[in-house]
């Protein structure tokens, strides 16, 4: 705490003033908008002071200050503005019906994310990855594959999945199909790509070195590839989400994510789906910090990851 | 050069015309109605008022939005998306509880179209058999007559053993097709013929229509937004509305292969078949009803309302709706 304790104190502030406002905004009265006024700027303030701070708690404070900001706004205007509730509710509303909900939330998780997710991006970059080695090894692959990859990644997700779930039945697993044809191509690419992304030089070492094809994949390209396939998981991981959630949208058990985005939709219970809304958002983004996270301890070699001091 | 000439002389001639009849069509008064599904024979009655000039003949000037799997009326009534949506009344009277002043004027349907139809050859006779079987039900506001049903029968829908397995079906008839399903929800005028043309013999089928078993509630009605109705001028207009509403259905009923071309050529995504939509309308004429059209039979209302409230488990609604209909509109187009 050197200098430090100031912006905490504004910052404790800046909440306690978002609150107050908060509590008394259905009554139309300057004070709240006085109070607001005074959050708005304590938060601004206390952020800025966060920003030049360079410990791990300054830094991570100030994005959360305002995730805090945005969310505070949005529950203001939301009340100020009489927004109908099928139409935006408010944050408090969401917060609460995740709260009520959790059971329900924790089940739909399980099917839509632990079943189909993770079940459905293991075997699409999987698939995308030995298929991107084998189009390596061979022309002939080459020439055929490639288009079809085209063609799969080209398929809209509306048509895929009531065919999925022809084939597959109502469970996860025709939704975990859906994902693992959304996953495949862009991993081929990436993969494909990352395999090129060796110098002369190294390939000269390796040839003088009388390494063969495969020595050279283990040693030389694989690594070199890897920022490339990291890019690719990345962005599956999204990817995945997005996919399964709307192939639950043709046909499930009753649970899921998509499948209950779209009943409560349908009842009006617009808190309970962006309840799910927030879990999913949650989920993909820790999915996303994980990859981040191997990737920076596989790939740590790597200019782009080497900070200023060389470290 | 000539030609130019002469195409420019008749665009001119042209523009001066509509400027002439500018003014008159400019008096109509717009109206938006939402329909709850995509175009089809199901809601006949008002692309035949269109075509006919029913609609213009009140002076009203009404543009009709097809729904879909993925669009919800009552919200776009909410969001100011239509002035009028079509919308099966337990879904109507849950956004109502949800705070939305959403209100029937008037009821189109007086019977219920829904059924669960089922394979033979899954055993089932009664729908005391549905116990351990796997139905497809339709959701998006189409499963509350459904839970209502099986809240009757004292069967339970979730949890890690139910009674019945619920798949939330897509809109196709393949789960039966394909035996994943023992039964599926079919409407008599649209999904039940897809079954037969999908290659099915009625004799392979059972079906238990909904109003057979006394547990039907009330489908494709009218409604509004309260405000809406505290404006004497709107509620004139919808009384118009009404009037050359039930025109286009009364010529639908009377006139079935004219009404189904103009089906056709009001479907913009070219999907519909010829064959299908034939049945379909002449289906949907039996669900109209003879007590006036559009007319809402209190008993009807409070039945619905009554099977609503019956559902224990997860009630559609939790208390007695207060004004959620109407007969100011109809009354003052009908009497």
């Amino acid at each position: 705490m050197k200098r430090g304790g100031s912006h905490w104190i504004i910052g404790v502030a800046a909440l306690l003033f978002c609150t107050l406002s908060r509590t008394h905004v259905s009554s139309f009265h300057a004070t709240p908008w006085i109070t607001a006024g005074i959050a708005v700027v304590l938060m601004l303030t206390a952020m800025a002071l966060f920003a030049r701070g360079d410990s791990r708690a300054d830094r991570l404070a100030s994005p959360l200050l305002f995730g805090l900001l945005l969310l505070w706004l949005w529950e203001m205007l939301v009340f100020a503005l009489q927004i109908p509730f099928v139409i935006l509710p408010p944050p408090s509303a969401i917060a609460l019906a995740i709260w009520n909900h959790l059971a329900i939330l924790r089940i739909d998780f399980e099917q839509t994310y632990l079943h189909a997710v993770v079940a459905g991006y293991a075997i699409g970059c999987g698939a995308g990855f030995l298929l991107a080695l084998a189009i390596d090894r061979s022309p002939f692959l080459q020439r055929g594959l490639t288009p079809l990859g085209n063609l799969i990644s080209a398929m809209p997700i509306i048509g895929i999945a009531p065919i999925m779930v022809m084939w597959f039945g109502f469970g996860w697993q025709s939704k975990a199909a859906v994902v693992v044809l959304m996953t495949v191509f862009p991993m081929l690419v990436n993969t494909r790509a990352g395999l090129a992304e060796y110098g002369a030089m190294e390939r000269d070492l390796m040839r003088t070195y009388a390494a063969g094809y495969w020595q050279t994949l283990w040693r030389l390209r694989l690594p070199a590839a890897m920022p490339l396939i990291f890019n690719a998981l990345k962005l599956n991981s999204t990817l995945a989400l997005i996919g399964a959630v709307v192939a639950e949208f043709f046909g499930t058990p009753t649970r899921g994510m998509g499948f209950r985005i779209s009943t409560e939709a349908a009842r009006m219970n617009l808190d309970v789906v962006w309840a799910t809304i927030a879990v999913a958002a949650l989920a993909g983004s820790v999915s996303f910090a994980l990859i981040a996270m191997i990737e920076r301890a596989v790939t740590f070699w790597h200019p782009s990851l080497r900070d200023a001091e060389g470290r | 050069m000539k030609k130019r000439l002469l195409a420019a002389t008749a665009a001119a001639m042209l523009g001066l015309a509509m400027a002439w009849a500018a003014p008159a069509a400019q008096a109509a008064d717009p109206l938006t109605l939402q329909l709850k599904w995509v175009t089809q024979g199901q809601f006949v009655g008002y692309y035949v008022a269109l075509a006919k000039g029913f609609y213009k003949a009140e002076d009203l000037d009404v543009t009709i939005k097809p729904g879909g799997p993925d669009i919800n009326p009552d919200q776009v009534l909410a969001g100011g998306g239509a002035d009028v949506v079509i919308d099966w009344m337990p879904s109507a009277l849950a956004t109502r509880e949800k705070g939305v002043p959403i209100v029937n004027i008037a009821q189109v349907f007086q019977h219920s179209g829904l059924e669960l139809t089922c394979r033979r050859d899954s055993g089932i006779k009664t729908p005391t058999d549905f116990k351990g079987k796997t139905l497809g039900v339709w959701f998006s506001g189409n499963e509350y007559p459904f839970l209502s049903w099986m809240a009757k029968l004292g069967y339970s829908t979730d949890g890690a053993h139910p009674d019945v397995t619920v798949l939330k079906q897509g809109f196709n008839v393949d789960p039966l097709l394909q035996k994943q399903a023992a039964c599926i929800s079919t409407m008599t005028y649209n999904e039940y013929w897809q079954l037969i043309e999908a290659g099915m013999k009625p004799a392979q089928l059972i079906v238990f229509k909904y109003q057979a078993e006394d547990v039907a509630t009330l489908e494709d009605g009218l409604y509004v937004l309260q405000p809406t109705l505290d404006d004497p001028a709107k509620v004139a207009r919808l009384a118009r509305f009404l009037k050359a509403s039930k025109q286009g259905w009364d010529y639908a009923d009377s006139h079935q292969a004219e009404a189904v071309k103009i089906l056709l050529a009001a479907d913009t995504a070219g999907v519909l078949t010829k064959d299908h939509q034939t049945r379909m309308v002449s289906e949907v004429a039996k669900l109209i009803g003879k007590d006036g059209w559009g007319y809402l039979i209190s008993a009807d209302y409070n039945r619905t309302v009554d099977e609503l409230l019956s559902t224990k488990s997860t009630p559609v609604i939790s208390k007695k709706p207060e004004g959620a209909y109407t007969h100011a509109v109809w009354d003052k187009a009908f009497k």
